[in-house]
């Protein structure tokens, strides 16, 4: 697959603050590449810089082929933007807000609305093409920005954070549609904190911590390497922790201890388990390992604020 | 600068969100003028007597053109572009497209500048019912170029405030501590030949002044002295404020 987005030594700095700090990263033509982390990891402003919004400190930034930038009215042209913040246009209708962003585009007026009816109805609101902004669920607004980013028909589409907020209808009918979009050959840059997204969405991911990449690579990839296939949570007392360990002795497994739960960290867990099982413990969990156990592993426990 | 056709686009885009603020916007518009009309000429205007050989109200007229459209279109790319910055994200989504951020500022400035151009428009509309009409109708014409321009000039010199507001509360500085005083201080209600000196010095530096004197010129037919060196201040004036606020809201809006 041919790269689309290519950034080496990628670099944002506001004042003294540091917010993206020297990252490699390659985003292929086609897929879905995820940037994970928790809030003031740097993902937000990695892709304001790939969507020519925020200006490259240092490194490059090179999206098919142009050097990203304020200016690049070309890169703007075949890019979508789903934002985070809902700024949709509450002076304006539904239908009003896709015709006058049909109009930044430079698309005709014909063209504009058949697109216009087109994507309401991909997103489910052909309904309330009249209706305010105000009128609207915010599952609804979150489509509509889907429809507004999708006016121009990119060839690359950032979401940032697409599903904030909404309920499980929402953002699956949200994923739904985004995946749709992958497979009509898009490509898609996503911003999550929500695991279960990335693991919907995307082909490959990177960790983001502190403006560094921490790790990169598929989501089933990353979870078998930095975790295993699966954990065995124990709810428990730190005092029990040597009476425990003791018993399990000899288990390839290594643990952690969070709060009030004990981590067992397996290739396997059901040794493991049927081990436990003898110590007649309260509250015991087997699960299989998944990206979150990845993202707290890789980034701490502690609360980012 | 990166201006281009596309400058239309931001216009049209306030044009669609006023349709629904037009009689509310026109009301306001049409009150304030009468207010100044009503209390200032025919009012006061009754102890006046002739002035300059006419009524009081043929003098207040042009003045009051000139004011209004300054009003309008600083209010304009005040409050109203702040809350599309701050409040309603406008601009965030708009920069994320073709359009770029000082196209978007020129815009919201052409735009304030019709907004003036409405408010002022009005205000001669009145003024004709009153009895009070250009010297001849293509001076109307140019009445309305001219008002076109001191929107451009206002709205540029107010957006510079509001590309460093850090709240609405910053506002009134501007519009209490500036373009009030400049409200009496420019000749739209009274000649400036009675004040002293330095006052009359001072004057010169406020661009309403030169504003009115090109006004009530157009409006009369009568050239007043100096209505040449005003037009330059003017022009050079509007070339550089509208200069300056694209740079300064660039910095606020790209970062």
């Amino acid at each position: 697959m041919a790269t689309l987005v290519t950034a080496s030594g990628l670099t944002k700095r506001y004042g003294d603050l540091v917010a993206v700090a020297g990252i490699d990263f390659e985003i292929r033509e086609g897929e879905c590449f995820g940037f994970l982390g928790p809030n003031g990891a740097g993902k937000t402003t990695t892709v304001r810089m790939i969507h020519c919004v925020s200006p490259v400190t240092s490194g490059t930034l090179l999206v098919g082929g142009m050097p990203s930038g304020i200016g690049n009215r070309a890169l703007k042209m075949i890019t979508g933007v789903i934002p985070q913040e809902i700024n949709l246009d509450i002076d304006l209708t539904v239908a009003e807000n896709l015709i006058i962003f049909a109009r930044f585009f430079d698309i005709g007026r014909r063209e504009a609305k058949a697109r216009i009816a087109e994507l309401l109805r991909f997103v489910e609101l052909e309904a309330k093409a009249k209706a305010k902004i105000s009128d609207l669920s915010t599952g609804m607004k979150r489509r509509l920005l889907i429809a507004r980013a999708l006016i121009n028909r990119p060839r690359l589409i950032v979401a940032d954070e697409p599903t904030t907020g909404l309920d499980p209808q929402a953002r699956h009918l949200i994923w739904q549609r985004l995946r749709q979009l992958k497979t009509e050959g898009a490509t898609l840059v996503l911003t999550t904190q929500y695991m279960e997204e990335a693991q919907q969405l995307c082909d490959r991911i990177v960790v983001m911590y502190q403006g560094r990449i921490l790790k990169e690579g598929t989501p089933a990839r990353l979870v078998e390497e930095e975790i295993g296939r699966e954990v065995v949570e124990i709810r428990t007392p730190p005092e029990d922790d040597a009476r425990i360990l003791g018993h399990v002795a000899g288990f390839d497994c290594a643990h952690e201890r969070v709060g009030d739960t004990l981590y067992f960290y397996c290739r396997d867990g059901h040794g493991l388990m049927k081990r436990l099982l003898e110590l007649d413990l309260p509250n015991t969990l087997n699960r299989p390992a998944t990206l979150e156990d990845v993202f707290l592993k890789l980034t701490g426990r502690s609360l980012h604020e | 600068m990166s201006l281009s056709y596309r400058i239309a686009y931001v216009f049209l885009r306030n044009l669609y969100s006023y349709k629904r603020f037009v009689l509310p916007t026109f009301l306001v518009s049409l009150i304030e003028p009468l207010f100044y009309l009503i209390t200032f000429g025919v009012g006061m205007g009754a102890y006046m007597g002739a002035f300059g050989g006419k009524p009081y109200l043929h003098f207040l007229v042009p003045g009051v053109l000139a004011s209004a459209a300054m009003m309008s279109s600083s209010f304009e790319c005040l409050y109203g572009t702040y809350v599309k910055i701050v409040h309603e994200k406008v601009y965030d989504s708009l920069i994320a497209t073709p359009v770029s951020a000082d196209e978007a500022v020129a815009g919201d400035i052409a735009w304030g500048s019709f907004r003036g151009l409405i408010s002022g428009f009005l205000m001669m509309v009145v003024a004709l019912f009153m009895g009070v009409a250009p010297a001849a109708p293509w001076r109307a014409v140019l009445l309305i170029v001219f008002m076109v321009f001191i929107g451009i000039l206002f709205g540029s010199l107010a957006m510079i405030v509001t590309s460093i507001a850090p709240s609405f509360d910053f506002f009134s500085y501007y519009t209490e501590l500036v373009m009030t005083p400049m409200l009496f201080f420019s000749g739209v209600f009274f000649p400036l030949d009675n004040f002293p000196g330095w006052m009359k010095v001072l004057a010169e530096f406020l661009p309403l002044t030169h504003a009115v004197r090109i006004s009530r010129t157009l409006f009369t037919g009568e050239p007043a002295a100096g209505i040449g060196g005003s037009l330059a201040v003017l022009v050079a004036m509007a070339a550089i404020v509208f200069t300056v606020s694209i740079r300064m809201m660039r910095k606020r809006l790209i970062k």
